[in-house]
């Protein structure tokens, strides 16, 4: 082979390897993405605060789905399932129901390929969003799907709880052993100082068994896992506005369960028909709000538009157990023909709590009970080294 | 008055110096530290959790609802 074909082969040979390197390049560079932002910042997201002091706002999500380009996908369809952290029985969050379970569960028409919404977040950890982004228009993108990750750290408050709790407990155990090894040897004829400690051990017995009593009673009185709290069990008042309504040409209806439990996805729709032509409506927007009734918080919010059925249809977990308000505010589009008055649907959903897992409630106990041994093991030996030492001198 | 027979006064001796040996104390003293800490921060008994519901939620490891 001549100098020149070899030099030629050689070239072709890079050339084409140039090209392939910078096509694939290319490609991984310029996938179609969903993009997730968070307001406030993702490093400023709080988990729920129960028996807050303060207001508090849900999280806003927003969801945008781009091409190779970086440029908004057009007449999406968006099908987001929002999942709660794995269950972490260890060291477990004030939700242990909640954890490992679906919070949220939504599919909307997107004409911008963006979806923006409100979330309370109950708990610490790792929420994964599953985005399935589809076209409304046949072929016009190829559909996309992304797991995406949402990372949210505890309130630094139950850490610093934590720890002043677990000197308490540490505390009292080495007290406690401080005392139980201080065992003064006991005089010839002084009787009531014996006495007096056999009534005291009596009465501990018989505490133990009173908490005893309570504590198993109070574990079998719940049903099947729900919780017998007084505030648990409240039933939804009525609501001021109705779930049904007709007016202004339109007949919106809010549907779906009306009661709920903790850990379970309830199903909620709303729908708008046209009362002169019965059929659906799609020029309206419908802004969906979720408000827990104890202490007035929003749970979740969400202002879009029906599908082609005339519907919006979602589910959602209420984390806390207590009675929650649906209400969703039907208004015309800016540009729609059909004009009117904004008016408002709702219902109340009353919310089961229930109990956390025993298996979680005991492996923090034997925590807590553990220190108070840590600290009664070191108070016993503390006291048998300063006897050694009084001995000695 | 009665006497107490050599025996009995054996016996009492006996369990006396084993209720409050240190072993027993401490078991006891663990016992009802324990206890108390469910019946704060575990118990669903209704007035005791309302009681506590902020403290529990507003401390690391314990759970609630």
């Amino acid at each position: 082979m001549s100098k020149l074909k070899r030099f030629t082969l050689t070239s072709a040979v890079c050339l084409v390897g140039i090209i392939l390197y910078g096509w694939i390049g290319l490609s991984q560079l310029s996938q179609p993405s969903i993009q997730l932002t968070t307001s406030p910042v993702l490093s400023q997201i709080k988990p729920f605060e129960a028996e807050a002091d303060e207001p508090q706002a849900p999280s806003q999500l927003t969801l945008q789905a781009s091409d190779r380009a970086g440029h908004a996908l057009k007449n999406a369809r968006i099908h987001l399932t929002l999942l709660t952290p794995p269950k972490t029985p260890w060291f477990t969050t004030d939700f242990p129901i909640v954890e490992g379970t679906t919070l949220l569960d939504m599919e909307t028409l997107a004409p911008n390929g963006k979806l923006t919404l409100q979330q309370m977040l109950p708990i610490r950890g790792d929420y994964r969003l599953r985005v399935n982004v589809t076209p409304t228009v046949a072929n016009a993108f190829a559909p996309i799907q992304e797991t995406l990750n949402l990372s949210v750290s505890e309130n630094w408050v139950k850490y610093r709880n934590l720890g002043i709790l677990a000197a308490i407990l540490f505390a009292v155990g080495l007290g406690g052993g401080w005392v139980i090894g201080n065992r003064q040897k006991i005089q010839p004829g002084e009787i009531a100082p014996q006495r007096v400690r056999l009534l005291l051990s009596g009465v501990t017995v018989v505490a133990i068994a009173a908490l005893l009593f309570v504590n198993v009673s109070a574990e079998f009185a719940q049903s099947h896992g729900s919780m017998a709290m007084s505030h648990e069990t409240e039933e939804a008042p009525l609501s001021d506005k109705p779930a049904k309504l007709n007016t202004q040409g339109l007949a919106v209806e809010l549907s779906g369960d009306s009661s709920a439990m903790v850990g379970q996805p309830a199903k909620l729709q709303v729908s708008v028909v046209d009362t002169k032509t019965n059929q659906p409506v799609t020029e309206v927007t419908l802004k969906v709000t979720a408000t827990q009734l104890e202490h007035h918080w929003g749970t979740f919010a969400y202002q879009g538009i029906p599908d082609r059925n005339g519907t919006f249809a979602w589910q959602q977990q209420f984390f806390d157990g207590a009675p929650h308000r649906i209400e969703v505010e039907v208004a015309p589009q800016a540009k729609a023909t059909r004009q009117f008055k904004p008016f408002q649907v709702a219902q109340n959903v009353s919310v089961e709590g229930v109990a956390p897992p025993l298996q979680v409630r005991l492996i923090a106990l034997a925590y807590f009970t553990g220190l108070v041994g840590l600290g009664l093991l070191l108070g016993l030996g503390l006291q048998r080294r300063r006897k050694q030492s009084l001995r000695l001198t | 008055m009665t006497a107490q027979s050599p025996s009995s006064v054996s016996v009492q001796r006996r369990a006396t110096g084993w209720t409050l040996s240190v072993p027993v104390q401490s078991a006891l003293y663990l016992s009802l530290s324990g206890l108390t800490i469910w019946t704060v921060f575990f118990t669903t008994y209704p007035p005791i959790h309302d009681a506590v519901h902020s403290l529990r939620h507003h401390t690391g490891l314990v759970s609630c609802h």
